[in-house]
Protein backbone atom coordinates (compact mmCIF):
# COMPACT_ATOMS: atom_id res chain seq x y z
CA UNK A 1 0.00 0.00 0.00
CA UNK A 2 2.81 2.42 0.87
CA UNK A 3 3.93 4.16 -2.29
CA UNK A 4 5.86 7.01 -0.73
CA UNK A 5 9.19 5.56 -1.84
CA UNK A 6 8.32 5.41 -5.52
CA UNK A 7 10.85 6.75 -7.95
CA UNK A 8 8.46 8.53 -10.33
CA UNK A 9 8.11 12.15 -9.26
CA UNK A 10 5.11 14.24 -10.19
CA UNK A 11 5.84 17.36 -12.28
CA UNK A 12 6.23 20.58 -10.30
CA UNK A 13 6.49 24.27 -11.15
CA UNK A 14 10.21 23.94 -11.97
CA UNK A 15 9.47 21.33 -14.65
CA UNK A 16 6.64 23.52 -15.92
CA UNK A 17 8.93 26.54 -16.37
CA UNK A 18 11.52 24.38 -18.15
CA UNK A 19 8.77 22.95 -20.38
CA UNK A 20 7.46 26.44 -21.23
CA UNK A 21 10.98 27.68 -22.02
CA UNK A 22 11.50 24.60 -24.19
CA UNK A 23 8.22 25.25 -25.98
CA UNK A 24 9.31 28.79 -26.81
CA UNK A 25 12.67 27.33 -27.81
CA UNK A 26 14.92 29.45 -25.62
CA UNK A 27 15.77 26.95 -22.84
CA UNK A 28 18.73 25.42 -24.65
CA UNK A 29 20.11 28.88 -25.52
CA UNK A 30 19.94 30.01 -21.89
CA UNK A 31 21.30 26.69 -20.64
CA UNK A 32 24.16 26.87 -23.16
CA UNK A 33 24.98 30.40 -22.00
CA UNK A 34 25.26 29.29 -18.37
CA UNK A 35 27.13 26.11 -19.34
CA UNK A 36 29.74 28.24 -21.13
CA UNK A 37 30.26 30.08 -17.87
CA UNK A 38 30.42 26.73 -16.08
CA UNK A 39 27.68 27.78 -13.68
CA UNK A 40 24.64 25.63 -14.49
CA UNK A 41 23.42 25.81 -10.91
CA UNK A 42 22.88 29.57 -11.24
CA UNK A 43 20.11 28.88 -13.76
CA UNK A 44 18.48 26.49 -11.29
CA UNK A 45 18.73 29.09 -8.54
CA UNK A 46 17.21 31.78 -10.79
CA UNK A 47 14.26 29.54 -11.75
CA UNK A 48 13.64 28.65 -8.08
CA UNK A 49 13.79 32.35 -7.12
CA UNK A 50 11.26 33.17 -9.84
CA UNK A 51 8.93 30.48 -8.48
CA UNK A 52 9.28 31.83 -4.94
CA UNK A 53 8.63 35.41 -6.11
CA UNK A 54 5.52 34.37 -8.04
CA UNK A 55 4.22 32.42 -5.05
CA UNK A 56 4.86 35.33 -2.67
CA UNK A 57 3.16 37.88 -4.92
CA UNK A 58 0.23 35.54 -5.50
CA UNK A 59 -0.24 34.90 -1.77
CA UNK A 60 0.07 38.59 -0.85
CA UNK A 61 -2.44 39.64 -3.54
CA UNK A 62 -4.85 36.95 -2.35
CA UNK A 63 -4.40 38.11 1.24
CA UNK A 64 -5.21 41.70 0.27
CA UNK A 65 -8.26 40.58 -1.64
CA UNK A 66 -9.39 38.38 1.27
CA UNK A 67 -9.17 41.22 3.78
CA UNK A 68 -11.36 43.32 1.46
CA UNK A 69 -13.78 40.40 0.96
CA UNK A 70 -14.07 39.80 4.68
CA UNK A 71 -14.99 43.42 5.44
CA UNK A 72 -17.36 43.56 2.51
CA UNK A 73 -19.16 40.37 3.51
CA UNK A 74 -19.39 41.45 7.13
CA UNK A 75 -20.93 44.70 5.90
CA UNK A 76 -23.45 42.95 3.66
CA UNK A 77 -24.54 40.68 6.51
CA UNK A 78 -25.06 43.75 8.72
CA UNK A 79 -26.86 45.71 5.94
CA UNK A 80 -24.01 48.19 5.50
CA UNK A 81 -21.94 49.13 2.47
CA UNK A 82 -18.48 48.48 3.92
CA UNK A 83 -15.42 50.14 2.37
CA UNK A 84 -16.59 52.22 -0.61
CA UNK A 85 -14.27 55.22 -0.99
CA UNK A 86 -10.89 53.95 -2.27
CA UNK A 87 -11.20 52.46 -5.72
CA UNK A 88 -14.20 50.71 -7.30
CA UNK A 89 -16.40 49.35 -4.47
CA UNK A 90 -13.50 50.06 -2.08
CA UNK A 91 -11.28 47.45 -3.73
CA UNK A 92 -8.08 49.40 -3.01
CA UNK A 93 -8.84 49.66 0.72
CA UNK A 94 -6.22 46.96 1.63
CA UNK A 95 -3.51 49.02 -0.13
CA UNK A 96 -4.50 52.12 1.83
CA UNK A 97 -4.48 50.05 5.04
CA UNK A 98 -1.05 48.67 4.19
CA UNK A 99 0.39 52.15 3.58
CA UNK A 100 -1.14 53.35 6.84
CA UNK A 101 0.37 50.44 8.79
CA UNK A 102 3.79 50.91 7.16
CA UNK A 103 3.81 54.58 8.11
CA UNK A 104 2.90 53.98 11.73
CA UNK A 105 5.39 54.22 14.56
CA UNK A 106 6.84 50.87 15.55
CA UNK A 107 6.39 50.78 19.32
CA UNK A 108 8.20 48.26 21.52
CA UNK A 109 6.96 48.36 25.15
CA UNK A 110 9.67 49.37 27.65
CA UNK A 111 9.46 46.14 29.66
CA UNK A 112 9.15 43.89 26.61
CA UNK A 113 11.74 41.33 25.62
CA UNK A 114 13.05 43.15 22.52
CA UNK A 115 14.50 40.20 20.60
CA UNK A 116 11.63 37.80 21.05
CA UNK A 117 9.10 40.62 20.57
CA UNK A 118 10.65 41.37 17.16
CA UNK A 119 11.22 37.75 16.18
CA UNK A 120 7.73 36.38 16.89
CA UNK A 121 5.67 38.09 14.11
CA UNK A 122 8.20 37.04 11.47
CA UNK A 123 8.17 33.42 12.66
CA UNK A 124 4.36 33.43 12.48
CA UNK A 125 4.39 34.83 8.94
CA UNK A 126 7.16 32.58 7.63
CA UNK A 127 5.64 29.42 9.11
CA UNK A 128 2.36 30.23 7.38
CA UNK A 129 4.12 30.91 4.06
CA UNK A 130 6.01 27.60 4.30
CA UNK A 131 2.69 25.73 4.25
CA UNK A 132 2.21 26.80 0.61
CA UNK A 133 5.24 24.81 -0.60
CA UNK A 134 3.57 21.39 -0.98
CA UNK A 135 0.15 22.85 -1.86
CA UNK A 136 -0.91 21.91 -5.42
CA UNK A 137 -2.58 24.95 -7.01
CA UNK A 138 -3.09 23.07 -10.26
CA UNK A 139 -1.56 20.29 -12.34
CA UNK A 140 2.23 20.79 -12.01
CA UNK A 141 1.56 24.14 -10.30
CA UNK A 142 3.27 23.10 -7.07
CA UNK A 143 6.51 24.46 -5.68
CA UNK A 144 7.78 21.09 -4.52
CA UNK A 145 5.96 17.78 -4.41
CA UNK A 146 7.34 16.49 -1.11
CA UNK A 147 7.00 12.77 -0.54
CA UNK A 148 5.73 13.53 2.95
CA UNK A 149 3.73 16.64 2.05
CA UNK A 150 0.84 16.15 4.46
CA UNK A 151 3.15 15.41 7.39
CA UNK A 152 5.14 18.51 6.44
CA UNK A 153 2.00 20.67 6.50
CA UNK A 154 0.97 19.34 9.92
CA UNK A 155 4.54 19.72 11.26
CA UNK A 156 4.87 23.32 10.08
CA UNK A 157 1.44 24.19 11.49
CA UNK A 158 2.63 22.81 14.81
CA UNK A 159 5.41 25.43 14.95
CA UNK A 160 2.98 28.38 14.91
CA UNK A 161 1.83 27.99 18.56
CA UNK A 162 5.42 28.55 19.76
CA UNK A 163 5.65 31.91 18.04
CA UNK A 164 2.22 32.92 19.32
CA UNK A 165 3.24 31.97 22.84
CA UNK A 166 6.48 33.94 22.45
CA UNK A 167 4.62 36.98 21.11
CA UNK A 168 2.25 36.92 24.05
CA UNK A 169 5.00 36.42 26.60
CA UNK A 170 7.41 38.99 25.18
CA UNK A 171 4.79 41.75 25.24
CA UNK A 172 4.85 41.62 29.05
CA UNK A 173 1.13 42.29 29.23
CA UNK A 174 -1.37 40.11 31.06
CA UNK A 175 -3.93 40.26 28.24
CA UNK A 176 -1.31 39.24 25.69
CA UNK A 177 -0.22 36.32 27.85
CA UNK A 178 -3.80 35.21 28.47
CA UNK A 179 -4.55 35.40 24.76
CA UNK A 180 -1.43 33.45 23.89
CA UNK A 181 -2.12 30.73 26.46
CA UNK A 182 -5.68 30.37 25.21
CA UNK A 183 -4.56 30.30 21.59
CA UNK A 184 -2.02 27.58 22.27
CA UNK A 185 -4.34 25.49 24.45
CA UNK A 186 -6.83 25.60 21.59
CA UNK A 187 -4.20 24.94 18.95
CA UNK A 188 -2.69 21.87 20.57
CA UNK A 189 -6.05 20.32 21.43
CA UNK A 190 -7.37 20.73 17.88
CA UNK A 191 -4.19 19.62 16.10
CA UNK A 192 -4.87 16.06 17.31
CA UNK A 193 -8.27 15.52 15.57
CA UNK A 194 -6.85 17.43 12.58
CA UNK A 195 -3.94 15.03 12.21
CA UNK A 196 -6.05 11.91 12.86
CA UNK A 197 -8.64 12.81 10.21
CA UNK A 198 -5.82 13.57 7.76
CA UNK A 199 -4.35 10.12 8.50
CA UNK A 200 -7.72 8.53 7.61
CA UNK A 201 -7.36 10.01 4.12
CA UNK A 202 -3.76 8.83 3.90
CA UNK A 203 -4.99 5.30 4.68
CA UNK A 204 -7.11 5.44 1.51
CA UNK A 205 -4.42 6.97 -0.72
CA UNK A 206 -1.39 5.13 0.62
CA UNK A 207 0.82 8.17 0.14
CA UNK A 208 1.52 11.39 2.04
CA UNK A 209 2.24 13.37 -1.13
CA UNK A 210 -0.41 16.03 -1.78
CA UNK A 211 -0.26 15.43 -5.54
CA UNK A 212 -0.93 11.73 -5.04
CA UNK A 213 -3.88 12.60 -2.81
CA UNK A 214 -5.32 14.82 -5.56
CA UNK A 215 -4.66 12.23 -8.26
CA UNK A 216 -6.47 9.61 -6.19
CA UNK A 217 -9.59 11.82 -6.32
CA UNK A 218 -9.77 12.12 -10.11
CA UNK A 219 -12.49 10.14 -11.85
CA UNK A 220 -16.14 9.46 -11.09
CA UNK A 221 -18.26 6.88 -9.31
CA UNK A 222 -21.23 5.62 -11.37
CA UNK A 223 -20.20 8.14 -14.00
CA UNK A 224 -21.35 11.30 -12.23
CA UNK A 225 -20.30 11.46 -8.54
CA UNK A 226 -16.72 12.80 -8.40
CA UNK A 227 -14.37 10.61 -6.38
CA UNK A 228 -13.77 13.24 -3.72
CA UNK A 229 -12.96 12.11 -0.20
CA UNK A 230 -15.82 14.22 1.16
CA UNK A 231 -18.23 11.55 -0.15
CA UNK A 232 -16.08 8.74 1.21
CA UNK A 233 -15.52 10.39 4.58
CA UNK A 234 -18.29 12.88 5.42
CA UNK A 235 -17.55 12.57 9.16
CA UNK A 236 -13.86 13.14 8.55
CA UNK A 237 -14.61 16.22 6.46
CA UNK A 238 -16.80 17.80 9.15
CA UNK A 239 -14.22 17.09 11.86
CA UNK A 240 -11.40 18.45 9.70
CA UNK A 241 -13.37 21.61 8.89
CA UNK A 242 -14.17 22.30 12.56
CA UNK A 243 -10.59 21.58 13.61
CA UNK A 244 -9.26 23.88 10.87
CA UNK A 245 -11.53 26.77 11.89
CA UNK A 246 -10.44 26.27 15.50
CA UNK A 247 -6.78 26.21 14.43
CA UNK A 248 -7.21 29.46 12.54
CA UNK A 249 -8.91 31.01 15.58
CA UNK A 250 -11.88 32.30 13.63
CA UNK A 251 -15.15 33.23 15.14
CA UNK A 252 -16.93 30.43 16.80
CA UNK A 253 -13.53 29.67 18.35
CA UNK A 254 -11.70 33.02 18.42
CA UNK A 255 -10.54 32.95 22.04
CA UNK A 256 -7.10 34.25 21.27
CA UNK A 257 -8.48 37.68 20.45
CA UNK A 258 -11.96 37.76 21.99
CA UNK A 259 -12.34 41.52 22.08
CA UNK A 260 -14.78 41.68 24.96
CA UNK A 261 -12.49 39.85 27.38
CA UNK A 262 -8.92 40.39 26.19
CA UNK A 263 -8.08 43.64 24.42
CA UNK A 264 -6.84 42.04 21.23
CA UNK A 265 -5.26 38.82 22.46
CA UNK A 266 -1.61 38.07 21.90
CA UNK A 267 -0.96 41.02 19.57
CA UNK A 268 -2.34 43.72 21.86
CA UNK A 269 1.05 45.46 22.14
CA UNK A 270 1.98 45.19 18.48
CA UNK A 271 1.75 48.13 16.10
CA UNK A 272 2.93 49.20 12.67
CA UNK A 273 4.75 46.66 10.52
CA UNK A 274 4.75 43.91 13.13
CA UNK A 275 0.98 44.15 13.48
CA UNK A 276 0.74 44.00 9.69
CA UNK A 277 2.75 40.75 9.83
CA UNK A 278 0.18 39.15 12.15
CA UNK A 279 -2.62 40.48 9.98
CA UNK A 280 -1.06 39.08 6.78
CA UNK A 281 -0.33 35.78 8.51
CA UNK A 282 -3.97 35.49 9.60
CA UNK A 283 -5.37 35.80 6.09
CA UNK A 284 -2.55 33.77 4.51
CA UNK A 285 -3.40 31.07 7.04
CA UNK A 286 -7.06 31.22 6.02
CA UNK A 287 -6.06 30.80 2.38
CA UNK A 288 -3.59 27.99 3.15
CA UNK A 289 -6.03 26.05 5.32
CA UNK A 290 -8.82 26.38 2.75
CA UNK A 291 -6.40 25.12 0.12
CA UNK A 292 -5.52 22.13 2.32
CA UNK A 293 -9.22 21.32 2.88
CA UNK A 294 -9.78 21.47 -0.89
CA UNK A 295 -6.73 19.32 -1.57
CA UNK A 296 -7.61 16.63 0.92
CA UNK A 297 -11.40 16.43 0.73
CA UNK A 298 -12.74 18.38 -2.25
CA UNK A 299 -10.69 16.89 -5.05
CA UNK A 300 -8.02 19.58 -5.29
CA UNK A 301 -7.60 20.75 -8.88
CA UNK A 302 -9.49 17.87 -10.49
CA UNK A 303 -12.31 18.74 -12.84
CA UNK A 304 -13.43 18.29 -16.44
CA UNK A 305 -10.83 19.39 -18.99
CA UNK A 306 -11.92 22.11 -21.41
CA UNK A 307 -10.88 22.05 -25.09
CA UNK A 308 -8.19 24.48 -26.38
CA UNK A 309 -7.23 25.65 -22.87
CA UNK A 310 -4.16 24.06 -21.22
CA UNK A 311 -5.22 21.97 -18.25
CA UNK A 312 -2.66 23.76 -16.07
CA UNK A 313 -4.85 26.87 -16.34
CA UNK A 314 -8.26 25.18 -15.94
CA UNK A 315 -7.00 23.19 -12.95
CA UNK A 316 -5.85 26.43 -11.30
CA UNK A 317 -9.31 27.91 -11.86
CA UNK A 318 -11.03 24.81 -10.40
CA UNK A 319 -8.73 24.97 -7.39
CA UNK A 320 -9.40 28.67 -6.81
CA UNK A 321 -13.19 28.23 -7.15
CA UNK A 322 -13.21 25.46 -4.56
CA UNK A 323 -10.85 27.35 -2.25
CA UNK A 324 -12.96 30.50 -2.39
CA UNK A 325 -16.05 28.40 -1.61
CA UNK A 326 -14.37 27.18 1.59
CA UNK A 327 -13.17 30.71 2.42
CA UNK A 328 -16.70 32.01 1.82
CA UNK A 329 -18.03 29.41 4.26
CA UNK A 330 -15.49 30.42 6.93
CA UNK A 331 -16.33 34.12 6.52
CA UNK A 332 -20.07 33.43 6.51
CA UNK A 333 -19.63 31.51 9.77
CA UNK A 334 -17.71 34.43 11.24
CA UNK A 335 -20.46 36.89 10.38
CA UNK A 336 -23.40 34.91 11.68
CA UNK A 337 -22.36 32.72 14.62
CA UNK A 338 -21.61 33.80 18.22
CA UNK A 339 -18.55 32.69 20.16
CA UNK A 340 -18.68 29.49 22.25
CA UNK A 341 -17.34 29.37 25.84
CA UNK A 342 -13.76 28.28 26.52
CA UNK A 343 -14.80 25.21 28.55
CA UNK A 344 -17.24 24.21 25.80
CA UNK A 345 -14.42 24.57 23.29
CA UNK A 346 -12.04 22.30 25.19
CA UNK A 347 -14.81 19.78 25.98
CA UNK A 348 -15.74 19.67 22.31
CA UNK A 349 -12.12 19.13 21.33
CA UNK A 350 -11.12 16.46 23.79
CA UNK A 351 -14.38 14.63 24.58
CA UNK A 352 -16.16 14.65 21.23
CA UNK A 353 -13.83 15.38 18.33
CA UNK A 354 -10.89 13.12 19.25
CA UNK A 355 -13.08 10.00 19.86
CA UNK A 356 -15.02 10.69 16.66
CA UNK A 357 -11.77 11.18 14.73
CA UNK A 358 -10.47 7.86 16.05
CA UNK A 359 -13.76 6.19 15.08
CA UNK A 360 -13.42 7.70 11.62
CA UNK A 361 -9.88 6.35 11.32
CA UNK A 362 -11.10 2.91 12.43
CA UNK A 363 -13.87 2.94 9.82
CA UNK A 364 -11.43 4.00 7.12
CA UNK A 365 -9.06 1.20 8.10
CA UNK A 366 -11.91 -1.35 8.00
CA UNK A 367 -13.08 -0.16 4.59
CA UNK A 368 -9.57 -0.30 3.14
CA UNK A 369 -8.73 -3.69 4.71
CA UNK A 370 -12.02 -5.19 3.54
CA UNK A 371 -11.17 -3.98 0.05
CA UNK A 372 -14.49 -2.16 -0.50
CA UNK A 373 -12.77 0.77 -2.22
CA UNK B 1 26.30 20.05 0.50
CA UNK B 2 29.35 20.32 2.76
CA UNK B 3 28.76 24.02 3.32
CA UNK B 4 25.12 23.43 4.23
CA UNK B 5 26.15 20.66 6.61
CA UNK B 6 28.73 22.95 8.22
CA UNK B 7 26.28 25.84 8.65
CA UNK B 8 23.58 23.57 10.10
CA UNK B 9 26.03 21.88 12.46
CA UNK B 10 27.43 25.16 13.75
CA UNK B 11 23.91 26.52 14.17
CA UNK B 12 22.83 23.41 16.07
CA UNK B 13 25.91 23.39 18.32
CA UNK B 14 25.69 27.09 19.16
CA UNK B 15 21.98 26.78 19.90
CA UNK B 16 22.61 23.76 22.11
CA UNK B 17 25.27 25.64 24.06
CA UNK B 18 22.97 28.64 24.42
CA UNK B 19 20.21 26.37 25.81
CA UNK B 20 22.30 25.81 28.95
CA UNK B 21 24.05 29.19 28.73
CA UNK B 22 21.23 31.71 28.59
CA UNK B 23 19.92 33.24 31.80
CA UNK B 24 16.23 33.38 30.89
CA UNK B 25 14.27 30.14 30.77
CA UNK B 26 12.13 31.28 27.85
CA UNK B 27 15.25 32.12 25.83
CA UNK B 28 16.57 28.63 26.60
CA UNK B 29 13.36 27.15 25.23
CA UNK B 30 13.70 29.21 22.03
CA UNK B 31 17.29 28.05 21.58
CA UNK B 32 16.13 24.48 22.19
CA UNK B 33 13.62 24.90 19.36
CA UNK B 34 16.48 26.20 17.19
CA UNK B 35 18.73 23.25 18.06
CA UNK B 36 15.96 20.76 17.26
CA UNK B 37 15.23 22.54 13.97
CA UNK B 38 18.91 22.28 13.11
CA UNK B 39 18.81 18.55 13.81
CA UNK B 40 15.77 18.25 11.53
CA UNK B 41 17.81 20.04 8.85
CA UNK B 42 20.61 17.50 9.29
CA UNK B 43 18.07 14.70 8.81
CA UNK B 44 16.93 16.43 5.62
CA UNK B 45 20.52 16.44 4.36
CA UNK B 46 20.56 12.66 4.89
CA UNK B 47 17.43 12.50 2.65
CA UNK B 48 15.37 11.25 5.60
CA UNK B 49 12.38 13.51 5.03
CA UNK B 50 9.96 11.56 7.18
CA UNK B 51 12.26 11.58 10.21
CA UNK B 52 13.00 15.27 9.72
CA UNK B 53 9.36 16.39 9.70
CA UNK B 54 8.45 13.94 12.46
CA UNK B 55 11.25 15.59 14.45
CA UNK B 56 9.74 19.04 13.78
CA UNK B 57 6.23 17.85 14.63
CA UNK B 58 7.08 15.97 17.82
CA UNK B 59 10.00 17.94 19.27
CA UNK B 60 9.54 21.53 18.07
CA UNK B 61 5.76 21.38 17.81
CA UNK B 62 4.90 19.43 20.93
CA UNK B 63 7.82 19.23 23.37
CA UNK B 64 9.00 22.85 23.15
CA UNK B 65 5.41 24.11 23.26
CA UNK B 66 4.78 22.09 26.41
CA UNK B 67 8.03 23.35 27.96
CA UNK B 68 7.12 26.97 27.19
CA UNK B 69 3.61 26.42 28.46
CA UNK B 70 4.91 25.03 31.74
CA UNK B 71 7.42 27.86 32.16
CA UNK B 72 4.76 30.48 31.58
CA UNK B 73 2.21 28.93 33.89
CA UNK B 74 4.63 28.43 36.77
CA UNK B 75 7.63 30.77 36.73
CA UNK B 76 6.16 34.11 35.65
CA UNK B 77 6.59 35.82 39.05
CA UNK B 78 10.29 34.98 39.42
CA UNK B 79 11.13 36.19 35.95
CA UNK B 80 9.55 39.57 36.60
CA UNK B 81 11.64 39.94 39.76
CA UNK B 82 14.76 38.94 37.89
CA UNK B 83 14.55 41.78 35.42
Amino acid sequence: MWTGDKMITNPNAYDLIVAILNAIGVYNIILGFFQDLGMEYILRVIIVLVIIAVLLVFVLLTVMFLSWLERKMFAVVQSRYGPMVTGPRGLFQPIADGIKLLGKEDIIPAKADRWIFTLAPFVVFVSVLLVFIPLPFGRSLIVSDLKVGLLYIIAISAVTPISILLAGWASNNKYSLMGAIRAVAQDISYTIPLAITAIAVVVFVGSLSTVDIVNAQSGYWFGFIPKWFIFLQPLGFILFLIACIAEMGRIPFDFQESEQELVAGFFTEYSGMKFAMFFLAEYAHLFAVSGIIVTIFLGGWTGPALPFIPFELTSLIYFMIKTYAVIFFAMWLRDTVPRVRIDQLLNLGWKIMIPLALLNLLLAAFVVTAGVI
Amino acid sequence: MDIVFLVLSIFTIISSIMVVGSKQLVHSAVYLAGALMGTAGLFLLLKAEFVAWAQVLVYVGAVVTLILFTIMLTRKGEEENGE
